[in-house]
């Protein structure tokens, strides 16, 4: 039967999806990107809403947080994915939500004014049935994804605005985006950058070794020498695994004292995050937790110590990433 | 008839009451037009302000002339427009009365087993959340300051005993001695500020520099109808109805020579607010409020 064959397609893809990720987050590095894992994640639910079988946008919502639970349980520290199931859900109920023409409320969050001028409550329980709702949503997930493949490409464009010639640059470790920033600005400027090479994956290596080829004059020092050396740098430029509600990071481990260290000399620390790495999580000892005691892979970097984020949406202070917090998922998604 | 709702129900918020009470009192109204019934609103809330001059009094009443004139602006017929008011304002005290409830469930996944938690003087709202804590099987303890000069930490103390929750009350004085002790500090809040800083009894400021000199989270709980429209930069700007009782005010010639009862503390030293709104930074205050008063 054709329904059953495309039900088993489903869920092998979803099996293979959910091994790779277990596979790919522990040991050396990530083998993928997480600009990948977002697109690969995002493609999948693209799938499952169109060969899956749901007649209203509740059952929708409930078979994607379902498999969502399950994906983000497969890999815990990997949050891009979690974050795409919150994006597509979000997705869901605004296309319900204009389907039934109701006027899209441009703010779902609670607020004080809601509670004054709210006649009753307004449960809605997703299950009114509509015809275009899958092509709708369908739509929605590739224009989504279109903006998934533009985010590198987004953030560096705006990196003339922030380099200047003869700057000194600090980073650490490698990050895509980061590195694609730099290569960017040097393309009209010249600058020294300096890596940190981030032990014990020495990430930092390939980094240098990718900038040089791109004529950028490159320097490697060891984590050790980050305080030394900052009093020569201009600016820090960093990349992060997670972007957490309050406006701080979760990033690779050394990204802390580097924040210190820029802290002490008054050096602007900006961070270079696409969208999809904001995470609704703020609390930080649950994430720490899940770390390997014996050498943990991520810092907590708190928000008092950036200076600014570029996103592919723009540059932003830490104290308004609340803000996008709420435009990019509803509060009902924080919780899987 | 607030004096009566507050001896009624000891655990209801002072706002909550008066919110209720001035409901009453729109129910008894017999004006014609609707400015005569913002008139007779007005002078209700200033009678309620001199009998309990806090900041959550305030607050509550500024939200009720505000949600009047919202309504009023959308039914100008005078008995329809009665109508709506009363219930809506049935179901914003049913909402209000929950946000406690709300603020308990969401503050509590933040104390971690083992955790030590100071606290400053009494607030229900801090007490619904040790309770929702302990409700969940979490092994902490809590010290308490005295709270001088009404000994409210004392109370405080008494309550969390009842609850079975380890707690040692310590000096005002002794705050800073115990902070490298604690782990996390948690205060209730009598009023939040534009600047996303807070009011609250006297001492909450000297708590929230030593958090930051240790380097300790400083937690705000918080309703939202307890969000006011003031802005203080400094002590000074808080003003003297909030500071002193509402008697002091009457009788006493010098205010210098008596002792405030609140203080104010800047968003600088707060790490997150807790509201039913959900988990704030103090930069997301000012956005509420504006969501409110557009």
């Amino acid at each position: 039967m054709p329904g059953a064959d495309k039900e088993t397609d489903l869920s092998e893809r979803i099996e293979s999806f959910l091994s790779e990720l277990k596979r790919c987050g522990s040991g050396a590095g990530s083998l993928r990107g997480s600009a990948e894992t977002a697109r690969e994640t995002t493609a999948l639910l693209r799938r499952i809403t169109a060969q899956a079988r749901w007649s209203n946008a509740g059952d929708l919502m409930e078979i994607i947080r379902k498999e969502g639970r399950r994906m983000t349980a497969a890999q815990p520290s990997e949050t891009t994915v979690g974050n795409m199931v919150r994006r597509v859900l979000k997705i869901i109920r605004e296309e319900y939500a204009r389907s039934r023409g109701s006027t899209e409320e441009a703010d779902q969050q609670e607020s004080l004014h809601k509670l004054l001028t709210s006649g009753g409550s307004s449960e809605d329980n997703f299950r009114q049935h509509f015809a275009h709702l899958k092509a709708n949503i369908i739509e929605a997930i590739n224009e989504l994804l279109t903006e998934l493949e533009g985010t590198t490409d987004n953030i560096s464009m705006q990196a003339l605005e922030h380099i200047h010639s003869n700057e000194v640059i600090m980073t650490i470790g490698r990050s895509r985006t980061v590195e694609a920033f730099l290569k960017d600005a040097a393309r009209k400027r010249k600058f020294h950058v300096m890596v940190a090479e981030c032990a014990p994956f020495c990430q930092g290596h390939e980094m240098a070794t990718s900038l040089s080829k791109e004529d950028i004059e490159t320097t490697v020092i060891p984590d050790a020498a980050i305080f030394a050396v900052m009093s020569r740098v201009n600016k820090v430029i960093i990349g992060t695994q997670t972007v957490l509600a309050n406006g701080g990071l979760r990033a690779v481990n050394g990204t802390h004292t580097l924040a210190l260290a820029a802290k002490h000399h008054s050096t602007p620390l900006i961070v270079c995050a696409p969208m999809f790495k904001l995470s609704p999580q703020i609390d930080v000892s649950e994430i720490l937790s899940k770390v390997n005691a014996h050498c943990p892979l991520f810092d907590y970097v708190p928000p008092e110590l950036i200076t600014l984020f570029i996103s592919n949406i723009g540059g932003n202070a830490p104290s308004y990433i609340y803000r996008l917090m709420s435009e990019l998922y509803h509060p009902e998604d924080h919780e899987l | 008839m607030h004096q009566e709702l507050i001896r009624e129900d000891p655990d209801v918020a002072s706002a909550v009451a008066a919110i209720r009470s001035l409901l009453k009192f729109l129910k008894r109204d017999q004006s014609e037009t609707i400015l005569g019934l913002r008139e007779n609103m007005t002078k209700a809330i200033h009678r309620l302000e001199e009998t309990d001059s806090s900041v959550a009094v305030s607050s509550g009443g500024e939200l009720f002339l505000r949600f009047i004139s919202l309504t009023s602006l959308e039914h100008p017929d005078l008995s329809q427009c009665k109508n709506v008011m009363i219930e809506r304002g049935e179901l914003f005290l049913k909402k209000i009365s929950l946000s406690r409830g709300k603020v308990g469930k969401l503050c509590h996944t933040f104390i971690k087993d083992g955790a030590k938690i100071l606290t400053h003087s009494s607030s229900r709202v801090v007490l619904k959340v040790l309770e929702n804590a302990a409700a969940d099987n979490k092994r902490f303890t809590v010290y308490v300051t005295e709270s001088q000069p009404d000994s409210a930490g004392k109370l405080m103390a008494q309550k969390l005993c009842n609850l079975n929750i380890p707690v040692t009350v310590v000096l005002d004085a002794a705050v800073g001695y115990i902070m490298e002790k604690v782990d996390l500090v948690i205060v209730g809040a009598e009023g939040v500020v534009e600047s996303g800083g807070v009011i609250n009894k006297i001492g909450t400021y000297q708590m929230a520099v030593c958090s930051k000199a240790h380097n300790k989270p400083f937690y705000v709980v918080a309703e939202s109808f307890k969000f006011v429209r003031l802005y203080p930069l400094n002590q000074q700007d808080v003003p003297d109805r909030f500071k002193y009782k509402a008697d002091i005010l009457k009788t006493v010639k010098d205010l210098n020579q008596e002792h405030p009862m609140i203080d104010y503390t800047p968003p600088s030293l707060i790490t997150l607010l807790f509201t039913d709104l959900g988990v704030l930074t103090p930069s997301a205050v000012s956005d509420e409020l504006i969501k409110l008063y557009l």
